[in-house]
């Protein structure tokens, strides 16, 4: 088997099939093609499951590696790829059902350029990967040609991602006026063992800056609330967690385990990370108190874990790296099930308020309960999965000696769930079962958040299927994901 | 999941899992739509199966185990489902088993939206007994919070006065006191030697006897602990939660809360905090000696200025918690015994208490002491019940109440006897107050209420049984505290040995 069929080649060309057959099928027999875009993306993420360890093509020379971290954040990509196709099977499109293939293909290419991310070891490849993955997301951020929120939230998406990508071709061209090259071996050996000069780290800064801006770390988060309201719902979901897996990626291959794995800049950039962390994890948690409308409440839910992340990530030891990675998993499993029951939410009562969510516990009960099950595991309460990932949070602050961190990342955990309890209070005590409207979800919902429920009490309860991930993540040899096959 | 414990006979050691496992299948049953009521009370009683065959064991062995071998924190996931049962979890248990028993039987079938309802009480008492009987301190950490957010939706849903600002305040600050305790943990972990690193605290506690924390970590950590679980225990100044969250609470939620899960705290304190870190402990006790007073002085003080009877027995309810903590720096066996049986009765005497409190509310509308009178004429039983909680309470002679105390003012009196002092002092304010609350609500001129109400009084043997239950452990203990001692001597010995 070639290494040609690896998942970034197969995405792009799924992309290019649907575009094709949209043009190529009659006009009013083209309500097959979400559905095919479905069976696509499953397929794909079979294939990336099965078929991972395929070494990349050679012929793309040095600019990317196939190792753990690439293997485990490969079918991650996909995931979500899968998540808001299946979501756009279900978007109601209206007029602009004319344009809908681009929606469905615009994604595959915004997944190629991630997958591209995940294993880039140049930052050549991560500037082009990032831009593949940034181009398409402008465009699906402002699908809506005729809604203003929706071009407001594409506009201000292109002008920050604009200015991030700005910050790090700066960072970039500085770090090669630095050390001649931008390869990260060729940077570490270069950098190893001496003094980092100013110019190398200022190119770090400007780097890590522009990294903060697809994390929406504080103070670089101020577009995040207002892309997520304003885009069409299966994007937001693309962005507020494939796209900010993408950045934390990027931090791990490039401070964790490449250019800048180095003492000189760990000794800078330690308090700075840590900082950043702090801050994120305060501003995330506070303001999302007074949020009324669940997609903003998630970006700054989305903030605070970034928040978490980072300060985990901070302390740049092998511990925190592992958390991270296990984190962002996490954060999948918890918030794409939630971003699904919004869209079928927008379907029902027309718009993402929290209000929607009154006397939903005795309305349908087990979507209340799966959702309650996604929301408390998003607070950290054990046995829920996202217990774990607090608890390993705390775990690395704490034998890091970092105290600052560990009595924001304490407090804010209890504020957290505070407001994680808000919708679950509007759907258990808020409104009795007379004055409810009797409109239903579809059933499927029902299946698909229990089913998102089970999982976070399972894996909470045994996440040891998880942390292998993590284990894999960290290898620096590229093997299969499921060794024992 | 092989290995029973140190010579228990195999299947015995599945009664433990099937203690969890029967409130579980409960919980599963009545979502799926079984009668609530009648499944949450056939559960509790069922569960009184294993229970007695695992306390059987005890009783004979000193303990039961069940779980995997015990692996090293460099596993994969060290985390292990492993449960154990001593002389100093046998009580605790017990406690659980009956405290839920008549929660459950108080609650009333006709309560609306009764599946949710019996389906958090039956969380609560299954994160209480999962916490005691865990041995892995994820999942002691973890069962107890499974009762938090059961508790919020309680107090939010069903609970009477400013419920709302109740059950956020009581969540939030419990979810602290849990990152705090969370946070001693760690530290308690992290800090045996790598090798012998586990989760398990049985392993965890001997391997810090032979290599004990240097002492100012010891301090810290045992400080992290006492906020931690002080918290939970709802010891001054951290107890702010407590007196309104009662109030607030629906009776059996109240009964489960204040009778059982605040054990946990003081329980975990007597696992953890006293045999890990013994220099810290001994180093913080003035600290301690401090708060404590203030629980007694200052809390004692409050419950006299109390209108209404609920929030009389909320703040009564975490006064007495200073006085256990007087057992626990006594540094005796027989401070730490008195300890145990006080928080034994006091279980028991809370849960009685708010149990009558919630019957009274159920036939008057009011707990407002002004409001009541009467009930000794119209409803003899109730008040009968009203008079041993509120004697319990105050520690009469033959009470569980009664022997805890006195063992722990004879344990502490060679350490702090002023602090003895201020506990005997605290006997006389429980008294005050108690006597003139039953005062108020038995005698003097009738409810209105009361005297419209058709059954005023408990309704024969199904309304009393509850109550019943309740006050033959206060009585049982109150007179042979050997049931509970016997068997935690030498649990309770084995903290205090260097």
């Amino acid at each position: 088997m070639s290494g040609w069929f690896c998942p970034e080649v197969l995405l792009v060309l799924a992309g290019v099939v649907l575009i094709l057959a949209d043009s190529l099928v009659a006009d009013g027999k083209k309500g097959w093609l979400p559905k095919l875009a479905l069976v696509i993306s499953f397929a794909l993420l079979g294939w990336t499951l099965w078929g991972a360890g395929q070494p990349m093509p050679t012929s793309w020379g040095n600019l990317f590696v196939t190792d753990g971290l690439s293997l485990v954040f490969q079918p991650f990509f996909v995931l979500c790829l899968v998540g808001v196709t299946f979501m756009s099977v279900r978007y109601p499109m209206g007029k602009e059902e004319v344009v809908r293939a681009e929606f469905l293909a615009l994604p595959f290419f915004s997944t190629a350029g991630l997958c591209l991310l995940a294993s880039a070891r140049d930052f050549l490849a991560i500037f082009l990967a990032l831009e593949l993955v940034a181009i398409s997301l402008y465009l699906l951020a402002a699908f809506h040609r005729s809604r203003a929120a929706s071009l407001e939230a594409g506009m201000k998406l292109l002008v920050m991602g604009g200015l991030s990508t700005g910050f790090l071709v700066m960072g970039i061209a500085w770090l090669y006026a630095a050390t001649g090259s931008t390869d990260f071996s060729k940077i570490l050996l270069d950098q190893a063992g001496r003094p980092a000069s100013l110019a190398f780290l200022l190119a770090v800064g400007l780097i890590l800056t522009g990294l903060a801006f697809k994390i929406a770390a504080v103070p670089f988060h101020a577009w995040a609330p207002d892309v997520y309201e304003g885009a069409p719902t299966p994007i937001t979901s693309f962005l507020a967690i494939a796209s900010k897996a993408a950045g934390f990626v990027l931090l791990l291959r490039v401070f964790g385990l490449g250019a800048f794995a180095l003492d000189s800049v760990a000794v800078v950039f330690r308090p700075v990370l840590l900082t950043l962390g702090i801050a994120t994890v305060t501003l995330g948690t506070l303001a999302a108190l007074p949020q009324r409308n669940l997609k903003r409440y998630l970006a700054y839910s989305g903030i605070a874990h970034a928040g978490y992340m980072l300060l985990a990530f901070g302390t740049l030891g092998e511990a925190g790296m592992g958390t991270l990675v296990g984190y962002l998993w996490v954060y999948l499993l918890s918030s794409f099930p939630v971003f699904i029951f919004i869209l079928e939410m927008e379907r029902v009562h027309g718009s993402a308020d929290l209000r929607h969510l009154d006397g939903l516990g005795q309305r349908d009960p087990g979507v209340a309960l799966g959702l309650a099950l996604c929301f408390l595991s998003m607070a950290g309460l054990p046995p829920l999965l996202g217990f774990s990932a607090k608890l390993s949070v705390f775990t690395t602050l704490w034998n890091a000696g970092e105290v600052p961190g560990l009595v924001v990342g304490v407090v804010m955990a209890v504020v957290g769930l505070g407001f994680y309890l808000m919708p679950i209070r509007a759907m258990y005590w808020e409104r009795e079962a007379d004055s409810i409207p009797a409109q239903r979800f579809p059933a499927f919902l029902v299946w698909i958040l229990l089913m998102a429920g089970f999982f976070q009490l399972f894996l909470g309860l045994q996440p040891r299927p998880l942390v292998r991930l993590v284990e894999r993540s960290l290898a620096p040899t590229s093997s299969s994901l499921f060794p024992e096959k | 999941m092989a290995l029973a414990g140190r010579g228990s006979p195999m299947m015995l050691s599945y009664s433990l899992p099937c203690l969890l496992g029967l409130p579980l299948l409960g919980v599963v049953a009545i979502a799926l739509g079984a009668p609530a009521r009648r499944t949450a009370l056939w559960v509790s009683v069922l569960n009184c199966v294993p229970a007695f065959l695992a306390f059987g064991v005890v009783l004979r062995q000193g303990e039961i185990l069940f779980g995997p071998e015990v692996t090293s924190i460099r596993e994969v996931f060290p985390v292990q489902f492993r449960l154990a049962m001593d002389g100093l979890s046998l009580p605790l248990v017990l406690l659980t088993l009956v405290v839920t028993l008549s929660a459950v039987g108080v609650a009333r079938a006709e309560v609306k939206r009764a599946k949710e309802y019996f389906l958090c009480l039956l969380l609560i008492g299954l994160g209480a007994l999962g916490a005691f009987l865990s041995v892995d301190l994820f999942y002691f950490f973890s069962f107890h919070e499974v009762a938090l957010i059961p508790s919020f939706l309680l107090i939010g849903i069903w609970g009477q006065g400013d419920r709302t600002g109740a059950a956020w305040r009581m969540t939030l600050y419990l979810m602290l006191g849990s990152l705090i305790l969370l946070l001693g943990l760690i530290g308690l972990v992290w800090s045996a030697p790598e090798t012998a690193r586990t989760l398990d605290w049985r392993v965890l506690s001997e391997t810090l006897r032979a290599n004990p924390i240097r002492a100012e970590n010891q301090f810290w950590l045992a400080g992290l602990l006492l906020v931690g679980f002080g918290t939970l225990v709802s010891l001054v100044p951290f107890h702010s939660w407590a007196p309104g969250g009662y109030a607030s609470a629906p009776a059996p939620a109240a009964m489960l809360h204040a009778g059982v899960l605040k054990k946990f705290g003081l329980y975990g304190l007597l696992r953890l905090a006293l045999p890990m870190t013994p220099l810290g402990w001994k180093e913080i006790s003035w600290i301690i000696g401090v708060m404590l007073a203030a629980n007694i002085l200052y809390l004692g003080f409050a419950s006299l200025a109390q209108r209404d009877f609920r929030w009389l027995l909320g703040f009564s309810s975490a006064m007495h918690m200073g006085t256990v903590f007087l057992g626990l720096i006594g540094g005796t066996v027989l401070g730490l015994g008195g300890a145990l049986v006080l928080m034994v009765g006091h279980g028991f005497s809370a849960a009685l208490g708010f149990a009558v409190a919630g019957e009274i509310g159920n036939r008057t509308g009011t707990t407002w002491m002004q409001d009541l009178g009467g009930l000794a004429q119209r409803a003899p039983k109730l008040w009968f019940y009203l008079l041993v909680a509120g004697m319990a309470s105050i520690g009469l002679p033959g009470m569980a109440n009664f022997a805890g105390e006195i063992m722990i003012f004879f344990g502490a009196w060679s350490a702090h006897p002023i602090l003895v002092g201020i506990g005997a002092w605290g006997v006389v304010l429980s008294s005050i107050a108690m006597l003139r609350a039953i005062r108020g609500i038995s005698t003097g001129a009738c409810t209105a209420a009361l005297v419209t109400h058709q059954t005023a009084d408990l309704n024969g043997v199904k309304e009393v049984w509850p109550f019943a239950l309740l006050t033959f452990f206060l009585f049982a203990i109150g007179f042979i505290p050997n049931l509970i001692l016997g068997p935690a001597r030498p649990v309770l010995e084995r903290i205090l040995q260097p």
